[in-house]
């Protein structure tokens, strides 16, 4: 059932109108002083409402799925093993690995057998779901913080090897890492039991 | 310099500085209205997005001029210029100080001392009517032709309050010049006050403010513009400089409407209670009486910025009825008591 409407008599007033916009007048004012001063204070984000974007950012959470880069491992060399599996689960199709086996006396650079030739993320496809980050078996694809995307050309948003690991290196440099990320539970995997020694299967076999 | 050559300095200083004014106010009406909404309004170009006009000028210059395909060319042209020549000719005989000494050469700060003073700011003003009107109808579009009819009644019914008002004015200080009346408010009215305008016309102030605010189209009675009903009214098909000039029309009507406020109201360059020409050398007192007239025409440029963020927009019938039912009768209470003062202290 609608609510009934309940017609309010106006007092005099209101009916006069000019003190409600007094009052009204009074709170804008008050409005106006309070930001006023706001705005004269320095530094980033003095009024309330406002972020003054390219100064003036908000905080990223260190989950954020933004840019993507290829890491490297802790001696440096590139982890990436050219297996494809962010090329076959991406739902946009937007990366392309080349596989290439892995020279000898290249093993300072590569940490598996092969490494891609050629990686690439097409930006302009990309959903950043974040799909190929949780599927990758050696970490070694990531998104990053990095959210300033736009590009003059539809060339430079493709995103090539290079550059990808020029991001892991920036986001090394200035910690912007993600943290190592969580097992992501596997509907119908077994669990894995702890190693039990000998002794104790031994034991266990003897109690039995 | 003979009177000729003072005269054109005259015309161009109060048509540039009333141009810098609508300029500013385009600045002052974006920043105020962020800060009253908790915003913070242009910041970048220049001290304080000071420049933001000027860049907001080039980029009117330099945009197409742009015209419907079944727009009536001439009237569509002639929409904007008409209503930017009258916003511009209205402050002719209004003045801005008093007089400066130049030379051994008394300068009266006013462009045209005309005896019938403001009934050509009544009929230059009510001009504006036809820059509505015709830039509605030149544009065939049914949202212009609705906000050019709605300014032409908004208008002609709110030129008669207006029109009250100063007749009351008239009778108080029996003249029509706006520098006799402004010469009229020294000293102090009933031994404490002012002898301002608006001591002896309260009830006449009152209505002369609504009504301003109606011949200015401004919230609450910018119905002809109405962005949320009518798209923008009467413009609405106006693009580049020829919105410019309507824009700039607007502003340069708020500044001749708040220097008309202050003339006949606020005592014109006139301080309470000091006689600024006593202490001052007959130079800097034009300069100063300059400065004194235009500070008070800041507070009603902002009161007008300030209403603006305020108050919601009426309804046409509501605005209609304000106009005819109650404005216009208390314009006549204040005509009536107005005379029965003068009367008996004859």
């Amino acid at each position: 059932m609608a609510k009934p409407v309940v017609q309010r008599k106006y007092t005099l007033s209101e009916r006069i109108y000019l003190v409600e916009i007094i009052k009204g007048l009074g709170l804008t004012w008050k409005h106006f002083v309070f930001n006023f001063r706001a705005s004269l204070k320095r530094g980033p984000h003095t009024v309330p409402t406002c972020w003054q974007y390219p100064w003036d950012r908000r905080e990223i959470a260190p989950i954020f799925r933004g840019e993507h880069m290829l890491s490297l491992d802790d001696k440096g060399r590139e982890k990436c093993i050219a297996c494809g599996m962010c090329a076959r689960i991406c739902p946009a199709q937007c990366i392309t690995v080349k596989k290439g086996k892995v020279q000898e006396g290249e093993e300072d650079r590569y940490a598996g057998k092969f490494y891609p030739v050629s990686f690439e993320v097409d930006l302009l496809r990309c959903i950043f779901c974040g799909f190929c980050e949780e599927t990758c078996p050696k970490n070694a694809i990531m998104l990053g913080q990095g959210y300033e995307l736009a590009q003059y050309q539809g060339k430079d948003c493709i995103l090539t090897r290079d550059k990808l690991l020029e991001n892991y290196r920036s986001a090394l440099e200035s910690g912007n890492l993600k943290p190592p990320r969580k097992k992501v539970p596997v509907v119908g995997a077994k669990e894995k039991k702890p190693a039990k020694s000998k002794a104790q299967e031994k034991t266990e076999a003897q109690e039995a | 310099m003979n009177e000729w050559t003072i005269a054109i300095i005259k015309v161009v200083f109060i048509w540039s500085w009333t141009l810098l004014i609508a300029t500013v106010m385009t600045w002052v009406e974006r920043r105020g209205s962020a800060l009253i909404q908790d915003r913070l309004g242009p910041n970048i170009a220049g001290p304080f997005g000071l420049f933001q006009p000027l860049a907001d000028g080039i980029k009117l210059f330099t945009k197409e001029e742009f015209a419907p395909k079944h727009a009536h060319k001439i009237l569509f042209t002639l929409g904007p210029v008409l209503f930017a020549l009258q916003a511009f000719s209205a402050y002719a005989v209004i003045p801005f100080g008093d007089k400066i000494v130049i030379n051994a050469k008394e300068i009266v700060l006013q462009v045209a001392d005309v005896n019938i003073g403001f009934l050509f700011v009544l009929a230059v003003g009510s001009l504006a009517v036809y820059g509505f009107v015709v830039g509605g109808w030149g544009s065939n579009n049914k949202y212009s032709l609705l906000g050019g009819l709605r300014a032409t009644a908004q208008l002609l019914s709110y030129e008669v309050p207006l029109g009250l008002a100063m007749l009351a004015v008239c009778m108080t200080y029996s003249s029509f010049s706006l520098r006799e009346i402004s010469l009229d408010q020294t000293g102090t009215f009933l031994g404490f006050l002012p002898n301002w305008g608006i001591f002896k016309q309260p009830l006449g102030f009152l209505v002369f403010i609504v009504a301003a605010y109606a011949e200015a189209n401004r919230v609450p009675f910018d119905l002809p513009e109405a962005e949320s009903e009518l798209v923008a009214g009467y413009h609405t098909e106006y693009g580049g400089m020829r919105l410019g000039l309507y824009l700039f029309g607007e502003y340069v009507n708020l500044y001749t409407l708040s220097a008309l406020m202050v003339t006949i109201y606020f005592g014109a360059w006139h301080i309470p209670y000091i006689d600024m020409s006593a202490y001052l050398s007959p130079f800097a007192y034009g300069i100063a009486s300059f400065f004194v007239f235009f500070i008070k025409c800041a507070f009603f440029l902002w009161l007008f910025v300030w209403v603006r963020w305020t108050i919601p927009r009426f309804r046409f019938d509501q605005l209609m009825g304000l106009g005819w039912k109650s404005l216009i009768p208390l314009g006549l209470l204040n005509l009536f008591v107005t005379a029965f003062f003068i009367q008996i202290s004859l």
